[in-house]
């Protein structure tokens, strides 16, 4: 029997551009499981009424109401909402926007959209990788919930970056001094001094890598849905 | 909350009680039946890997991360490290220094867990899941936060560290062996120096690996092995064709596995009541 391909949609919102080319990358091998209606493939607005995943990229800005107002209408069209990368996820490095900086943004307070919206799946990634869209695919359409337990979880959360590592791990003296952290900061901001971890908090760029990686913080967080 | 039920022993294929066929690597081991290493030498000697990682103990509880790339190198890394190794960075460096294109890894729940979920879900370019080709991991019931302990030692029973030789796992104690002597531990009173982080953790078998890996009181000189899917099954059943294990139906045992799984999680739970 044919499977019906899975009507995908995806929206940008003051991204750099990043999680777009990871999803276009990514797509090649989707194109048989998936018909993803993006801007860069089509003229003009939405090719459906209704979809059964809506990926969402970059944060949404809080002094702007027409875009909260896209966010909402995204949600009533969109079965399943996923926020691809970490600004959509976590806020990401757009928590740093301060206003008047040239060329973009220039708004003064960004979210990530499950301040806006409820969200399904939160993906981190600055950007993730198109391989990583094409796992979630792959689980989310075989129903494997457990494997992709961590991104539901994580889109109960607001912000995850290497401070509340810090905080709520290596401070707590539940840091296992494995090293996945450093391994996984795509900044380097995080460095093992004397088997656990420091960080240089001018470079983190609150991503939220480090901290769904590390073993320890990903298993509590799956265990209780919330952060220590 | 996530049905703890659910959390125990993850999904698995097959339950085997294993024992290598190897006379040398039989010898080598006290704990187990060696199975981990003839099924790693078997990976090797057929070219399913061009490298094992695992972590070897240097002095004392210390380790290091090392590449094994044929048997001998094997040989000699084999037995526990006693001590979490950083190994995610080294791993990495040491699969790029030395040009690893697949590889096996032997590690802990916790490190099982980071290989498996960037094996799963790449999230970085830098990611190397594609070269992680079996990941084997080893029942866990913590790992000591080693200052302490190695403190303990020193002012409770004059042990130094730097002549501490060999650690081993018996039944109700654990043997340091120092200079000449052997010293038993109660088990009970080695278990408040396990790390903190150990403490919380609820993952006794490595729900994120390909095979997981221990042993049980009830079959000395067997391995246990879970295999969790395809790739792990073949490994097992491979290794049992080409000779290099001998293999027994171990579904008998998987009650052991759970009771030890169970009071895993029990005492996170208590811990994680106590810290949060």
């Amino acid at each position: 029997m044919l499977m019906e391909k899975l009507k995908v949609l995806h929206v940008d919102f003051a991204g750099c551009e990043g999680c777009n080319v990871s999803i276009i990358r990514a797509y090649p091998k989707l194109m048989n499981e998936i018909d993803l209606d993006i801007s860069y493939l089509r003229d003009g607005s939405c090719q459906y009424g209704e979809y059964d995943v809506a990926l969402i990229t970059g944060g949404a800005c809080m002094n702007e109401p027409r875009i909260l107002e896209e966010l909402k209408e995204i949600r009533e069209k969109a079965r399943v909402v996923v926020a691809f990368g970490s600004c959509a996820s976590l806020g990401g490095i757009l928590r740093f926007a301060r206003g008047g900086q040239e060329p973009r943004p220039d708004h003064r307070n960004f979210q990530p959209i499950n301040s806006v919206i409820p969200v399904d799946y939160s993906i981190p990634g600055c950007p993730p990788t198109p391989q990583m869209l094409q796992s979630f695919f792959k689980f989310f359409m075989a129903g494997n919930e457990s494997r992709l337990r961590l991104f539901k979880v994580t889109a109960g959360l607001k912000k995850l970056s290497g401070f509340d590592l810090i905080d709520d791990i290596v401070l707590t003296g539940l840091c296992i001094g494995c090293g996945a952290c450093e391994l996984s900061c795509p900044t380097g901001a995080i460095r093992l001094v004397e088997k656990r971890p420091t960080i240089i908090q001018e470079r983190c760029i609150r991503c939220g890598t480090c901290y769904i990686r590390c073993p320890r913080a990903s298993q509590l967080i799956c265990l209780g849905g919330e952060k220590p | 909350m996530m049905p703890i039920g659910e959390n125990l022993l993850g999904q698995f294929r097959g339950v085997y009680l294993a024992r290598a066929k190897d006379e040398e690597i039989l010898k080598r081991k006290v704990a187990s039946g060696g199975a981990v290493t003839a099924l790693l030498c078997y990976a090797l000697d057929k070219g399913l890997v061009d490298g094992v990682v695992t972590s070897k103990r240097v002095k004392g509880f210390e380790g290091k991360a090392v590449v094994a790339r044929n048997r001998e190198e094997l040989l000699e890394a084999a037995g526990n490290s006693w001590s979490i190794v950083p190994f995610a960075a080294r791993i990495k460096a040491k699969i790029e220094e030395e040009d690893l294109r697949a590889v096996a890894i032997v590690c802990l729940p916790c490190q099982a867990q980071f290989f498996g979920q960037m094996r799963d879900f790449p999230i970085l370019e830098t990611d190397f899941g594609n070269r992680i080709k079996y990941i084997i991991s080893l029942f866990c019931m913590g790992t000591f936060a080693f200052e302490a302990f190695l403190n303990y030692l020193r002012v409770r029973y004059g042990v130094r560290a730097e002549d501490i030789k060999d650690i081993r796992l018996g039944r109700e104690f654990l043997e340091v062996h120092h200079d000449d002597t052997v010293l038993a531990i109660p088990l009970k009173e080695a278990y408040s120096y396990l790390q903190t982080g150990c403490l919380v953790c609820t993952d006794y078998a490595g729900l994120w690996s390909d095979i997981s890996a221990g042993f049980v009181e009830s079959e000395p000189g067997w391995t246990v092995l879970i295999t969790r899917n395809v790739r792990g099954e073949e490994l097992v059943k491979g290794a049992e064709k080409e000779d290099y294990i001998e293999l027994r139906d171990g579904v008998h045992v998987l009650g052991d596995v759970l009771k030890r799984a169970r009071e895993k999680v029990a005492r996170a739970q208590r811990n994680m009541a106590q810290l949060f």
